[in-house]
């Protein structure tokens, strides 16, 4: 019985999160699947060309809950950009959480 | 110099005159109309929530692009897609000047 109302209790708290747990993200995990970010996110002045020209974003600094959420946004369709997409539908949940540790949290101020 | 030949440099001039306009970043006038981000992302682009972007110090070409994209649809968000609608293309271009000004993110390889 006690189970059961434990049971419940956590499916009434999964409902009101919107289903989505946060996973905890981990910076060196993160290591891994940093190369296919780096490509442009990490080159000073980098533009991407396709569909039009503009600087790719900043990501140092970010809010960590932020980047997950953009890259949700990619996988889902939510968000429109070729490479993007193609990039986050080869993530997992918890590779998202990963890079986003990587990217939000400062090391040294910087 | 042949009479068409300056009538042709005019014009020509006038008109970079005016795309040059167009194209103006004015962050100060960026300023004047952000108190509306400003209560999510914050005065100066350091926002008050997670979920929420910070857009201090991001390129602004990026920022333009990224209001563009809400207008245009090809970013879905209900709160944006409100907050662009009465947005002109200069006004994006000008807020976005604006908040790649202030200090926050920096470029982590």
């Amino acid at each position: 019985m006690e189970g059961r109302r434990i049971l419940f209790a956590a499916g009434i708290l999964a409902l009101a999160s919107g289903g989505a747990w946060a996973l905890e993200g981990d910076p060196e995990r993160a290591e891994q699947h940093l190369s296919a970010c780096i490509g442009c996110h990490g080159i000073p002045g980098y533009r991407t060309a396709f569909p039009s020209v503009y600087s790719v974003p900043k990501l140092g600094g970010q809010h960590e809950a932020y980047l997950v959420k953009a890259l949700q946004a990619y996988r889902d369709g939510t968000r429109s950009h070729p490479s993007m997409q193609a990039i986050a539908a080869s993530l997992s949940d918890q590779d998202m959480a990963d890079l986003a540790a990587y990217y939000a949290r400062s090391e040294g101020g910087r | 110099m042949h009479k068409r030949h300056l009538i042709v440099l005019g014009l020509s001039a006038v008109s970079l005159v005016f795309s040059s306009a167009a194209l103006a970043w004015n962050a100060e006038r960026g300023q004047s109309i952000s108190q509306v981000c400003a209560a999510c992302h914050g005065p100066t682009g350091t926002s008050i929530a997670p979920d929420f972007p910070n857009i201090g110090g991001q390129h602004r070409d990026y920022l333009y692009r990224a209001l563009l994209d809400y207008k245009l649809g090809n970013r879905q968000d209900p709160i944006m897609a409100g907050q662009v609608a009465e947005l002109s293309r200069q006004d994006m271009r000008d807020l976005a000047a604006f908040y790649a000004a202030q200090e926050g993110l920096y470029l982590k390889r």
